[in-house]
């Protein structure tokens, strides 16, 4: 007897009589009956998906449900503990994140309330002066101000211990200019276990118009979680000046 | 009443975004005070310092660009 090409379904020869007619066609009906019935009861239903964005995914061997779409800028992500094991689940975020944009002003400036949900603390500082003398500018971390050791890269090349981290090194800037800028670094600036490094570089305006550069690099000894940072000039207020504050993850 | 001469201070709580400017408390009044004695008494060492070497190039009658560059 033939068959058909896909589903072997069994047909009349070319030669077959005609008596043989009607169980050939009878076969072949409940041939192609059970492949119908058998393909329709393994297809997944259309019905199973109720909204755009809704996809299917497997729950178990041979078993599937509807996953929901998720919220607009959630991407798709596996979880293990879900019952389709994947879910919509925010992006993980990397990158810098800008904390605040503070204003310099008085003897000190504190920036507090600090998240400890970053990696590291980066700070541009620029345009700052001073109005009433000139002297070294200086963080100190919690307002701790014998917590600091420091190693100026500078024409020193001098240790500070146990004191303010001085961002301008051991020299006095121009505060009479806002032509300056500083940044720093703390690294794992949240954790309660060990010490924090700390870097910076600095450029300022010491005497007429000849601009300074240094670097530094050192730690802030205290095991201590940094939420907050103290900003200020040895000697007097500040009058201008602007810190932005990130997180880094 | 009294004006305070006590230095300001100002806090950005970055948490609440909120800024207050006030004057020093006590205690920050106290550091503030001894550090700027202690950077007195440094700056007053490093004068004698540098007199004493002003002293020194005066009796050998050099400025201190030539002594440099004799000791190049």
């Amino acid at each position: 007897m033939a068959t058909t090409t896909n589903y072997s379904w069994t047909t009349p020869d070319d030669t077959a009589l005609v008596k043989d007619g009607a169980a050939a066609i009878r076969s072949l009906g409940t041939a192609i009956d059970t492949t119908v019935f058998t393909n329709a009861g393994a297809a997944i239903a259309k019905t199973i998906v109720d909204a755009k964005g809704d996809i299917i995914a497997a729950t178990a061997a041979d078993t599937v449900s509807r996953l929901a779409v998720g919220a607009n800028g959630t991407v798709l992500t596996a979880a293990s503990g879900q019952a389709t094991g994947l879910e919509w689940a925010l992006p993980a975020s990397g990158g810098m994140t800008l904390l605040s944009t503070t204003s310099l002003s008085g003897a000190t400036t504190t920036i507090s309330g600090i998240s400890g949900s970053y990696n590291n603390l980066f700070g541009i500082i620029y345009g700052v002066s001073n109005a009433t003398a000139t002297g070294v500018f200086r963080i100190a971390p919690n307002a701790a101000t014998t917590a600091c050791n420091e190693r100026l890269r500078d024409d020193t090349n001098s240790d500070i211990a146990n004191g303010y981290y001085l961002l301008s090194s051991q020299y006095n800037p121009l505060f009479t200019s806002t032509s300056n800028i500083f940044t720093f670094t703390i690294s794992n600036y949240a954790s309660s276990s060990i010490i924090k490094p700390i870097s910076h570089t600095s450029s300022f305006i010491r005497t007429g118009t000849t601009w300074y550069q240094n670097l530094g690099n050192g730690s802030y000894n205290a095991t201590t979680e940094i939420t907050s940072l103290v900003f200020s000039n040895a000697g007097g207020n500040h009058s201008t000046g602007t810190v932005l504050l990130y997180g880094v993850k | 009443m009294t004006k305070s001469t006590r230095p300001i201070v100002r806090i950005h709580n970055i948490e609440t975004d909120e800024v207050i400017d006030r004057e020093m408390n006590d205690d920050e009044f106290a550091q503030y005070e001894a550090e700027k004695a202690a950077q007195a008494i440094a700056k007053a060492e490093a004068q004698v310092k540098e007199n004493a070497k002003q002293a020194i190039l005066d009796r050998i009658g050099l400025t201190a660009d030539e002594l440099k560059t004799i000791l190049g």
